[in-house]
């Protein structure tokens, strides 16, 4: 009766209990966080003495920490548009071509994935000095998509694995292009695995941090850049602001998955 | 004539070819694969050819401190992880799906929640003078604080916080596969649910946690910014040494060393999830 929810009897109780207390464990940081940006104490003491808007207001008084908000975006965007396009592109073969070694390259192009990143970070910052891309936003956007790359791979060769080639043919038969029918039939039909495709992506470099610590220089820092270089200086308030603000971001980012999953399955 | 209707065009015969996916495989090949190999070139050629560097990690007593200590906190981190999921994970799979979205909406939000940010969360929660030790301090738990930071305590917490998503979500994806058909008929055969437990619930999950934690292993092992940041300086771990032997030292030869170390061993354990799951399988998580 394990596995049936109304028959658990007192296991289900403490189970619930116990899944409760997790979720709790998994909310706290988010949650504290988002109270601490709001406390007046400086030593981040808590409860808060009182309730404030100052260290918003240091925030959005230094420009550092929009322009690295901005940089982060720009780059991010142009890794995720780079990883999506790619990857689609390698789905089509990984999921339907026929040739020998087609698994160990599913392997290899997914690797970027399972590799320590900063043994990969380590790796293309000595590239990038050697071939002159050091410190440059083309060096970033393409370190980031590399990491983006398995990312955008994996949603979109499931999405394409659950679609039947069959309508595709059907529309090559009633006279498209091979492309056409690509582009107007299978298209749209995984537009959602795209969709993830691109979330994942955008978040696997608007989060990374280990390749931009070294890739950093003073011209382009990207957000977790200079939250690191913040924290390793002191736990200012500061930084939970913009951690708030971050949270915000993701919440949205959450709610318009959802919305748009919800009208794309339609 | 036979079957003209059925006779497909030759074009829909052809397969797609490995064309596709040539832009992918030149963007591995040269920014991925080639920096790779030549940072392990420079760990056999810096200072000068040889493999002093490897004797030198393998020789050194404060190197061989870095490397028991990540496999350590790997270990524990995996094997908290693993016993911390489960009991979610079965719940998530038979909880009502309404109360199951909430906890599913928990897990993302945390999951997606900026990575410093949730570190940087558990560096104020986690301080001498933190939420956690005053509270347990005016329970009266506690007199002292507790050390929970700048030590392999803090970096547990903090890791298996990353973790537990990576260990909940496929999870519930192989106890949502188990048939409940099983566990009844177990009951209706006498087996106490102890029993049940024992011999069916958890062999059935044991790919899945098998799978998961050493997924949730490989990516402890390479963890570079929640150590960093929660474990101070004694307690370095190996992604935090190499970066440092790199960034500060600039000792090229001996972080490429340490960098291909890790590497080989997590290509290892890669290989071996491929082989206990399928590379299908694996890519179940997302």
């Amino acid at each position: 009766m394990l596995l049936d929810y109304d028959r658990l009897g007192w296991l289900r109780a403490a189970l619930l209990g116990f899944t409760g207390l997790v979720a709790a464990f998994l909310l706290l940081p988010v949650v504290f966080i988002v109270l601490l940006s709001f406390g007046s104490s400086r030593w981040l003491a808590f409860p808060p003495p009182s309730w404030t808007l100052k260290w918003y207001g240091e925030l959005f008084a230094d420009p550092a920490w929009l322009e690295a908000a901005l940089t982060s975006a720009r780059i991010a965007a142009m890794a995720a548009i780079l990883a999506v396009v790619v990857g689609l592109l390698a789905s089509f073969a990984l999921v339907r071509g026929q040739f020998r070694g087609r698994n160990v390259l599913r392997g290899l192009l997914l690797t970027p994935m399972v590799l320590p990143v900063v043994v990969f970070a380590i790796a293309i910052y000595a590239f990038f000095l050697r071939i002159g891309l050091g410190g440059t936003t083309a060096g970033f956007v393409i370190a980031h998509t590399v990491l983006a790359l398995p990312f955008a791979i994996i949603p979109i060769t499931a999405a394409l694995e659950s679609f039947d080639k069959s309508i595709e043919d059907a529309a090559i038969v009633c006279g498209a292009s091979p492309f056409e029918a690509k582009l107007r039939v299978t298209l749209p039909a995984i537009k959602i695995g795209i969709f993830s495709a691109a979330i994942f992506a955008f978040l696997a470099s608007w989060d990374e941090v280990v390749v931009a610590i070294f890739m950093a220089s003073p011209t382009s820092q990207t957000l977790p850049v200079k939250i690191w270089g913040s924290l390793r200086q002191d736990l200012s308030p500061v930084i939970a602001a913009a951690s708030s603000l971050l949270v915000l971001l993701t919440l949205c980012l959450m709610i318009v998955t959802a919305l748009i999953r919800r009208k794309l399955s339609k | 004539m036979s079957g003209n209707l059925l006779h497909r065009p030759s074009i829909l015969r052809r397969p797609d070819g490995i064309g596709g996916a040539l832009p992918a495989l030149t963007l591995i090949a040269l920014f991925f694969v080639v920096p790779v190999l030549a940072l392990l070139l420079r760990s056999v050629t810096e200072p000068v050819p040889g493999l002093h560097n490897y004797a030198t990690l393998f020789g050194d007593g404060t190197y061989a401190r870095v490397f028991f200590n990540t496999f350590l906190v790997a270990t524990v981190v995996t094997a908290v992880t693993v016993v911390v999921a489960f009991p979610v994970a079965w719940m998530l799979a038979i909880m009502p799906p309404a109360l199951g979205s909430i906890v599913f909406g928990i897990i993302i939000l945390s999951m997606w929640t900026n990575l410093l940010t949730r570190t940087y969360a558990w560096m104020v929660l986690l301080q001498r003078t933190g939420v956690i030790n005053r509270t347990l301090m005016d329970i009266g738990l506690i007199s002292e604080p507790l050390p929970l930071i700048n030590n392999l305590t803090g970096v547990t917490i903090g890791m298996v916080y990353i973790m537990l998503p990576f260990m909940i979500l496929p999870l519930v994806g192989t106890l949502r596969a188990i048939d409940p058909m099983t566990l009844r008929a177990a009951a209706l055969c006498g087996a106490s649910p102890f029993d049940a437990f024992r011999r069916i619930l958890l062999p059935l999950s044991l790919p899945g946690i098998a799978a998961g934690g050493l997924m949730v292993f490989v990516m402890s092992l390479g963890y570079f910014v929640t150590p960093t940041l929660l474990g101070g300086i004694s307690n370095m771990m190996l992604a935090a040494m190499i970066a440092q032997m790199i960034q500060s030292l600039l000792n090229w030869g001996l972080g490429s060393a340490a960098a291909f170390i890790l590497l080989l061993v997590t290509m290892a354990l890669y290989a071996l999830q491929l082989r206990l799951v399928g590379a299908r399988r694996m890519t179940g998580g997302i």
